[in-house]
Parts: C-alpha cells; structure tokens; sequence
C-alpha cells in the first residue's frame, strides 16, 4: 500500500516530474493563473485518478479546468464541491463548509474510493484559504490537512496539491500562516500572473527547477 | 471513555452505530479529553448519513468498511495513524523526527539550568517590559517551561501554543494582539492565561533544528521594532548557548568518571 511507483508528470508545465508522496502549497491571488498552475499539477494522467475539494467552484468548471490542462483528465477526477449541483459518481456536494468533519471524511472516502480503480492519485484543495475562512478556530484547518489530506500522501501512490488565495481575508497574518504551512509541504510554488496570457512561478523545493519560470496560460 | 481519562491510549478505533450512540459521540469524547489521540471511524455507512450537526470541528479519518481492502487499510492506517501523529491540530516541520532527535541530545533533566533561565526571563521581563517571559522546549506532543517569569507555567498542549507556529518561522514572530489572529483567538488556553501579545525567537542548536522558544508575552496589545526583535533573539541565542556548554560540561563529566 505504501510502495512508491513513477513520479508525476506535470502538465505543461516546465518542471521536472514531481515524486510520489509530494505535497505542494500552491499560492497566489485568486486569479486565472492560480487555477490554471492548480488544474496543471492535479489533472490526472491515463492511469491516474484526480481526487478535488473545490470551495468556490462547481464540479463542471472544475472539470473544464482538468480538461483544458490535460485531455480528458476531466473524467478522471472525482469532485466534492461546495458550489453547484451533484453530477453522478464523480461530482459530489457538500452542504457547509463550516462543517469539516463532514467535509474531511468525505474527502477520506473518495481518496479512498479512488484507489480502488487506480492506485496512483492526485488530490487537490482549491482552495484552502476558503476553508481557514470559514472555520472559527485555524487549528480545525491544520487538524483537516493532517487527518485527510498529508497522511494520504504518506501512505500512498500520490501527490497533493493546496491551493491558497493570499489577497483573501482571513483574520490573521497571511504571510506569517503561509511561512508556517510551507514547511509541511515538501514544494511551494507562488504564482504571480503577469498579464492576461502570462504569468510567473516563483519555485521552491522542486527538484532541478529552483527559482524563476514563465508560463503561458 | 472511562479507559481513555484514567489510562494512555494510543489511538481509537470506532464503528458508528454503537448500542448506546454513535462512534461521534466517541469522537467528541476522545477530542475534549485527549485532543491529540488518534481515532479512526471504521464503518460502512455513508459520511453522507453520518450527522455531524451534534459535533463541532471534530476531525476524524473516515475508513470506509465494505471497500474490498478494507481491513488490510484498517491496520495500516491505526499503525500510521500513531506512529506519526496523524491528526494534530498543528503542522509539523518535514524534518520533525530529526529535530526531535536533536532535542534528544539535550539530557535536561540533569542539567543545572534552571536558576540561569530564570535569571535570563527576568532579564527578559525588564527590557521588553513584558509581563511574561519564558524558555519553553518544544516536545513532540507538549512545549515544557523550563523558566518562566511572570507565569507559573509547567508545560501547554503543543497545539495550545504560539510557539509551534512560531517554531516555523526563521525570524522573531511577533503577534500584536492575538484577538485579531484568527489562528489564535479561539484558544482558552491562551485566554484564560491573560495572553494578548506575543514575540518569540528560535532555540536553533548547533547542528541547526529548532528545538525551543525563548519569547515574550504582554497582557497588552504592542509591536516590537527591529531593534527588540534582534534583541529577543540575542536573548534566544544566550539560551542556546547555556543550554550547549551546560550540556557539554555534563559530557565531559560522565567521560571523566568512565576514564
């Protein structure tokens, strides 16, 4: 179960292929360039499987997103959504954010539900910062990631991405939280976008691809 | 739940449908007495069909019970589960075994540092005027007062502290007023201590983990300038070093006594 296989390829993006058990904090303003970088890191290969907690999008855009980073990733992934309408066994709701138990152990079962078709997965938070939002206490937050979403990683074929909106209010130092999330995760990649086809990642941790590269959206 | 308050338990193990209630009333229970032991929710219902209306930000790893594997999962996960701390309320830095193990190093119980720290915590209080002062080492589970002045402080839960935030970052960590952090304004702990501002610097040891705090506390709002971030870890720094040479004193001690 915990046996580690091929690293992931990434989507047109110009970065080597990340390790399995990787996890990645991905973060940025909320903009096209955030989602794009996001949808090109988790957008499942053939003989993976993408497993999504979508906070501020429904189920069919996040498909879209899949789709238009990898052909056919779209049906590939299973979506618990915040935003939107159920669509059959890949896209599932969940009524309140507030409610991370509930949240957390759906999030759980499709993880595991997912490895039963596929062992290889690519689970991904968009984004998180709408989760710290809405919890009263950030501890539920840390609490979440550690329970549901790292430990997958640990234990199994996969790579985690989180997505974080830095320009959200979130009631406390931004900057400060960030610092502190990112030495959990193995990468962080800050996304800047730089004009309406364009944007920067700035790398760090990405094995061969330290610093500076521009993209195309 | 009379086994988990009067005795250590490692991890929890529930099913939901219970005879006298469900596995969330384990859950809760397990959270309010041991908010840091592990518990898997092993069953096969739904989380769809689970309420969750009774509980509040109650995390748990949901395993589902009829998937073909699942009681292969089930022993894999609990092991998991507990060999690395899985549901903390707190990250936890990619290298936390190693600096747990740097931490190790430092054979506290015997070394007579106690009368130095406080000396050092005074010193604290006085230039910051602060009303609390402390040098906290920050264990797997707990951060353990070494000295603290102003407070009669033996150790806090390690997700009650500042300092496991604190811990991950490089530089001094200064929280104004902690009513405005959403990461800390929730927390009783910190309330019923009086605890409104918050600076705190690295205990970096020699081979580089981060394996304490030294840090100061107001029981009012304020900032510190560069200046006093600088000095605070000056302040860390001494602590460091009283902890390294007492340490090596002990050292060349026992080799003293073995020649």
């Amino acid at each position: 179960m915990s046996l580690r296989s091929d690293a992931f390829e990434t989507a047109q993006l110009p970065i080597d292929d990340i390790e399995s058990g990787q996890s990645i904090l991905l973060v940025g303003d909320d903009t096209t360039a955030l989602k794009t970088v996001f949808a090109r890191l988790v957008a499942a290969d053939a003989d993976e499987r993408s497993v999504v907690l979508a906070t501020n999008a429904g189920g069919r855009s996040i498909q879209r997103l899949l789709d238009d980073a990898r052909d056919g990733a779209g049906s590939r992934a299973s979506i618990l959504t915040a935003e939107g309408p159920g669509r059959g066994a890949d896209v599932s709701t969940i009524d309140d954010l507030k409610d991370i138990t509930q949240v957390g152990m759906q999030f759980s079962n499709l993880v595991g539900t997912s490895q039963q078709s596929t062992a290889r997965f690519r689970s991904g938070i968009f984004l998180c910062s709408t989760i710290v939002s809405e919890l009263d206490d950030t501890r539920s937050v840390y609490r979440f990631l550690n329970s549901n979403f790292l430990t997958e990683l640990r234990r199994g074929d996969g790579i985690g991405v989180v997505a974080i909106d830095r320009s959200a209010e979130l009631e406390t130092d931004v900057d400060s939280m960030v610092t502190g999330m990112e030495t959990s995760f193995n990468i962080r990649i800050d996304v800047e976008q730089t004009g309406p086809q364009t944007a920067t990642l700035h790398l760090s941790g990405v094995p061969g691809s330290e610093g500076s590269v521009d993209i195309t959206l | 739940m009379d086994v988990i308050g009067s005795e250590p338990v490692v991890g929890v193990v529930t099913a939901y449908d219970l005879a006298d209630g469900t596995g969330m009333d384990v859950i809760q229970a397990v959270r309010e007495q041991t908010p840091q032991t592990p518990v898997v929710l092993f069953t096969d219902v739904s989380p769809a069909e689970i309420d969750t209306n009774s509980v509040e930000e109650v995390l748990v790893e949901y395993l589902n019970r009829d998937l073909p594997d699942a009681t292969d999962r089930l022993g894999f996960i609990v092991n998991d589960v507990i060999d690395h701390s899985a549901q903390v309320g707190f990250l936890t830095p990619d290298n936390e075994d190693e600096r747990l193990d740097a931490l190790d190093q430092y054979d506290i119980d015997s070394l007579p540092i106690e009368e130095s720290f406080e000396r050092l915590t005074d010193l604290i209080t006085a230039h910051f005027d602060v009303a609390v002062a402390f040098v906290g080492l920050i264990e797997e589970d707990e951060e353990n007062f070494l000295a603290c002045t102003g407070g009669d402080w033996d150790s806090l839960t390690r997700e009650d502290t500042i300092c496991t935030h604190s811990m991950l970052q490089e530089d001094v960590m200064v929280v104004e007023d902690i009513a405005n952090d959403k990461r800390f304004n929730k927390n009783e702990q910190l309330e019923n201590l009086g605890i409104v501002s918050y600076a705190g610097a690295n205990m970096t040891s020699s081979d580089g983990h981060v394996i304490g705090q030294v840090c100061a506390l107001g029981h009012e709002p304020r900032r510190y300038t560069a200046k006093e971030k600088h000095d605070l870890e000056q302040f860390a720094d001494t602590a460091m070093e009283i902890l390294e040479l007492r340490q090596s004193v002990l050292d060349n001690q026992d080799v003293e006594v073995h020649q």
